[in-house]
């Protein structure tokens, strides 16, 4: 595939191609970027590759690995016909200090220009915002490049290598009355002192802007929906993001490989394992670590187990929102998730955050009740799976607020970078688990549910369906594991045994090579995608040789799914907007990171 | 004056004198500051209001496992100006800072804020450039709760906390 690409690349655009690189079975090939648009738009309509999902769009900013020009832009496509990843990485060319000065940068300098990919993949519009936002690299002919995740007056970009992590020292300390203390609760934060800008095409005269969140029970957390309105009907929807970016993926490139694990829970929170597990394989692949195959089949069983956890607080949510049954229904699968926290707690001591996966295995062996407890679950899981079929499934509230609400056809979601159960709900059986299965999920017997109607209720049917297939994978998994060690033997990632430091010195010596200082990945870029709940959670990753992360990119699927907002509510009515939400399943800790 | 409970609390409402004879409660005598609070204490309305991790931990303390009916705090109210209770549930941005204080500010008195989990009391794991470290900074908080997030039983301890200290409130509707 590779050597097919870079063949055709480069009969038809010789000076495209300026350098090309496999590592760790990632295709990266680097283009001029005066041709970055040719070049896109070959990748995605030439029979031969067919890239027509863009998976991510991240900057990095490449000063202090004294490469020039300092920033670079990376491009990941996939293709689903041809099921093959490539990364592209485009050089966005120094402006100089009197390039096209608009003066947006933290000190009025000017920014480095890409050409934008929108009109390829509409997808790469947020992406690109959050680019520019982030890192300060303008894309040209952008349609609306604002800033998505810091407030419109913040100054500067906060992931560029010479902006500070920021924080600042936190006093604990029982005296209240140290003068410390004394701006305590008065400090003025009045509301904002400026308007947020909403996009020039919104009629603000003829139509009703109605105003969504951030503080709305229906948005599932702090989003907010600038709503245009004719009537009842939705003429456009905005989302305002950003009331809960924590910055973690600056973070991240200020921590060990192995800190950020606990970071992972706290981004999509209903889902901490699937986290863990995205983030530790991709790790696992810079360094290139075999995993046993017991821990393997434990990392599914527990991602499993999550994901039936995280379906379980989106259908209580969703069926709170819509009222298909006020509150039955969310008690009800709160009991059943209830039931999978108590098991996470058995393994690991955590309800939710559970940073229960380390790179290179498992944090400690499981406990010894735990099979039976997964049992014990599935037998009373199944009960209540049917008494959700009864509940909801045929019931007329339930059908007549969901049926053929929120359309989402698949060329659209495709084209919007949809992953996760919305793609195949709109016919698109793209699994990673199944086209590409990473763990041992290729060792067990289970079907990609899709649907053809593309609406809420198809995205309703295909979870529920999914949550059947999560039982099955589950029940071959503990029916097919065997004992064996729970981390790998590799003495450069895992510690040794604590038996084994007393007697042997080479053990001891890794042992402080560990703690002290941590693991070297080699140089290189990885780009490593794991199937969440909720779509295709990303992880890139580029190591300068150091224990930690020179560029640390997540890609959070509820962030790229969200777009899909104003195409699924346009013309339809504003408490269709409420399905609509419910049913992409969102979680805003991973759409703000 | 007169009060139409069954079973007037011994502490809270200073003895009561019950005639039971004739199927009336008879009428108990109080401070009117004990009474007001002691009706304050036991329903404390929270407002529909979640940031991040925490707000599930909040939610699941509302779903029927721990049933925070049993401390008269079932009734989370959507509108701030029905709400007597703020749990700060979540990281705070500088992006949502004034609007968690809008929102503080549209409640009505009394008031009370429970700072939930370690970001809201003080930045928790995210001591950066986004995250303000300690939704005290600009709100008055009564109680914190510490935990990352705290578990429902930790949540209701701070209620319990937050109900101790609104029977010992000396002045009605005087709050430093």
């Amino acid at each position: 595939m590779t050597e097919k690409i870079i063949e055709k690349l480069t009969a038809k655009f010789p000076a495209a191609l300026k350098d090309h690189s496999e590592f760790r079975g990632d295709t990266t090939l680097k283009i001029d970027a005066e041709h970055l648009r040719e070049v896109a738009s070959f990748l995605k309509n030439d029979e031969d590759t067919q890239y027509n999902l863009l998976v991510d769009v991240y900057g990095t900013d490449r000063l202090k690995l004294g490469q020039t020009p300092r920033f670079a832009v990376n491009y990941e496509l996939y293709s689903i016909p041809k099921n093959s990843f490539v990364t592209l990485v485009v050089e966005a060319p120094d402006p100089g200090r009197n390039g096209g000065a608009d003066g947006s940068g933290r000190f009025g300098e000017p920014l480095p220009k890409v050409a934008s990919v929108t009109d390829i993949w509409p997808t790469a519009n947020w992406l690109e915002r959050e680019t520019y936002d982030l890192m300060g690299i303008e894309f040209e002919n952008h349609p609306w490049l604002h800033r998505i995740m810091m407030p419109d007056n913040w100054v500067g970009h906060p992931l560029r290598k010479d902006y500070p992590l920021g924080g600042e020292p936190v006093y604990f300390e029982k005296d209240r009355n140290n003068p410390r203390f004394a701006h305590l609760g008065k400090q003025i934060m009045a509301g904002p002192s400026f308007e947020t800008e909403l996009p020039e095409e919104m009629d603000t005269n003829g139509h009703m802007v109605l105003n969504l969140g951030p503080h709305h029970p229906a948005t599932h957390g702090v989003l907010r929906l600038a709503t245009e309105l004719d009537g009842e009907k939705v003429i456009r929807v905005t989302p305002e993001l950003g009331y809960l970016h924590s910055g973690f993926e600056k973070t991240g490139e200020n921590k060990r490989y192995e800190k950020f694990i606990p970071y992972c829970d706290r981004m999509d929170y209903v889902s901490p394992m699937n986290n863990n597990l995205s983030y530790v394989m991709a790790v696992e692949k810079l360094m290139d670590v075999e995993i046993p195959e017991h821990v393997q089949y434990v990392r599914v069983i527990l991602a499993e187990l999550q994901r039936i956890a995280s379906h379980m607080i989106w259908l209580g949510t969703h069926a709170m929102d819509v009222g298909g049954t006020p509150h039955a229904a969310p008690l009800y699968c709160f009991m059943m998730r209830e039931r999978i926290l108590d098991i996470f707690e058995m393994v690991c001591g955590a309800r939710m955050t559970t940073s229960y996966f380390s790179v290179g295995g498992l944090r400690w062996p499981l406990p010894g009740a735990f099979m039976d407890a997964v049992r014990a679950f599935l037998k009373e899981f199944a009960g209540y799976y049917h008494d959700y079929h009864v509940m909801l499934t045929k019931n007329p509230l339930w059908l007549s607020r969901l049926k053929g609400i929120g359309i989402l056809k698949a060329e659209e979601a495709i084209a919007l970078g949809i992953t996760g159960p919305l793609l195949r709900a709109a016919g698109v059986p793209l699994d990673l688990r199944k086209v590409r299965p990473y763990c041992v999920y290729d060792q067990f017997d289970f079907d990609v549910p899709t649907s053809t109607d593309a609406d809420s209720y198809a995205r309703y049917t295909v979870r529920m369906e999914e949550l059947h297939q999560s039982m099955r994978i589950i029940e071959q998994a503990i029916n097919q594991i065997k004992p064996g060690p729970y981390r790998t033997a590799d003495r450069k990632v895992a510690l040794p045994p604590r038996q084994e430091i007393s007697t042997s010195m080479e053990s001891l010596i890794h042992h402080f090579k560990l703690v002290t200082e941590g693991y070297l990945p080699p140089v290189g870029q990885i780009y490593s995608i794991g199937e969440n709940p909720k779509g295709w959670l990303g992880f890139g990753l580029i190591s300068d040789g150091t224990a930690k992360p020179y560029r640390l990119r997540v890609r959070g699927p509820s962030f790229v799914n969200l777009q899909a907002t104003n195409t699924m509510a346009r013309g339809g009515f504003i408490s269709d907007l409420i399905t609509i939400i419910g049913s992409i399943d969102i979680v805003l800790g991973e759409v703000d990171r | 004056m007169g009060v139409a409970v069954g079973a007037p609390q011994q502490g809270a409402l200073g003895g009561a004198q019950a005639h039971a004879k004739d199927g009336s409660a008879g009428y108990a005598l109080a401070k009117l500051e004990e009474l007001v609070n002691w009706g304050r204490a036991n329903s404390v309305w929270p407002l529909t209001f979640g940031l991040a991790c925490c707000a599930i931990e909040q939610i699941s303390a509302a779903a029927s496992r721990f049933d925070i009916a049993r401390f008269g705090s079932e009734v989370f109210r959507a509108s701030p100006r029905q709400a007597d209770l703020l749990i700060v549930s979540g990281r705070v941005s500088n992006k949502m800072a004034p609007v968690i204080k809008r929102i503080y500010d549209q409640m009505s008195d009394p008031k009370w804020v429970i700072a939930m989990g370690d970001c809201a009391s003080c930045g928790g794991p995210f001591n950066n450039y986004a995250i303000v470290q300690g939704v005290d900074k600009m709100l008055p908080v009564d109680v914190y709760v510490p935990g990352c997030p705290p578990r429902p039983e930790a949540l209701f301890y701070a209620i319990d906390k937050l109900r101790e200290k609104i029977k010992a409130e000396e002045k009605l509707g005087v709050r430093e």
